[in-house]
């Protein structure tokens, strides 16, 4: 399969910026939605172990993937403890 | 507000709203440049003479024509998603207000100190006074104070509301047993419109918002007159 894929990428070279950039959206799609499922406290695996991790979030954790302005870990921990 | 045959948007109040004009310029212009050359591309090929029945194919213009439109949209895509994530921080608000939706009115609750709320009616279009905008006016504005982070929980009584004012660029939807958070901040003093943005019924056009930003001691004398003729 491979081994036809780059016999025919050597006659028509144009194929590979499509490859890169195809295979560049893709990969990057499939990590993120792989980041959401396995890091965001909304989503829950263990429900034995781990049940409700959104009630475990903690006041100067960042959970989103870029932030702009805010610095999560300089923020004050004034939250009341339960 | 919008002025009659505005197309653009209207000027920009808080710091979000800004990024956001300066956002749509940039792809704006991209999509004037892509749409410039390809109309010029048409013109080239239904006014000329030349013909060639020969060309199978190139390999260098494919290259360039897959490469300089993934640049184009990895152009586009990172200043988006900056946007994006900049529109969801909310920045250590010093007031929290919240606007319940109902059929077919707004009410405001400022409940950080005292218990402060009322109801903000559309003011009919005969009672308007000289000056007033019609459809957009209110009897009672929600008063913020300017240049402070302000949060705003959204929410509705009854159907599906949605509490927006363009030039703020704040828009979130309020839905029934659920509580939506957004918040903005005032870069100026000012009154801003804005009107219900989802259906919810037969006066859906005629619940304006109205937000007026003015200076905090301002601010604090509105509410204490507020509190009192409660």
């Amino acid at each position: 399969m491979l081994s036809t894929v780059s016999r025919q990428l050597r006659s028509h070279p144009a194929l590979i910026p499509l490859f890169f950039f195809i295979g560049g959206g893709c990969t990057m799609s499939l990590t993120y939605l792989a980041r959401l499922a396995l890091r965001n406290p909304d989503v829950c695996w263990d429900r034995k172990n781990n049940p409700e991790p959104w009630n475990k979030l903690g006041p100067t954790d960042q959970y989103k993937f870029y932030a702009v302005s805010i610095d999560y870990s300089k923020l004050k921990k004034d939250r009341p403890d339960f | 507000m919008a002025h009659p045959t505005q197309l653009g948007f209207q000027d920009a109040a808080s710091p979000v709203m800004e990024e956001l004009l300066h956002f749509h310029d940039h792809a704006l212009m991209i999509v004037f440049l892509i749409s410039t050359l390809v109309l010029y591309i048409i013109i080239a090929m239904v006014s000329t003479k030349l013909t060639n029945k020969y060309i199978l194919d190139s390999q260098e213009i494919e290259i360039v024509w897959t490469i300089l439109p993934a640049v184009i949209l990895v152009l586009i895509a990172l200043p988006s998603l900056r946007i994006l994530y900049l529109m969801d921080e909310i920045n250590d608000p010093h007031l929290t207000i919240k606007a319940m939706g109902h059929q077919w009115y707004w009410s405001y609750e400022y409940t950080d100190y005292e218990n402060l709320g009322f109801d903000s009616y559309m003011v009919p279009t005969q009672d308007l006074a000289p000056g007033q905008f019609r459809l957009l006016e209110t009897d009672h504005r929600m008063v913020v104070p300017m240049e402070s982070p302000v949060r705003i929980l959204v929410s509705a009584e009854d159907v599906l509301h949605s509490w927006a004012v363009p030039s703020l660029g704040v828009k979130m939807d309020a839905v029934p047993g659920r509580l939506n958070q957004t918040a903005f901040i005032a870069s100026r003093p000012g009154v801003f419109y804005g009107q219900c943005s989802e259906i919810c019924g037969a006066n859906h056009s005629f619940m304006p918002i109205v937000v007026e930003a003015v200076p905090l001691e301002h601010f604090e004398n509105w509410s204490s007159l507020m509190l009192e003729d409660a």
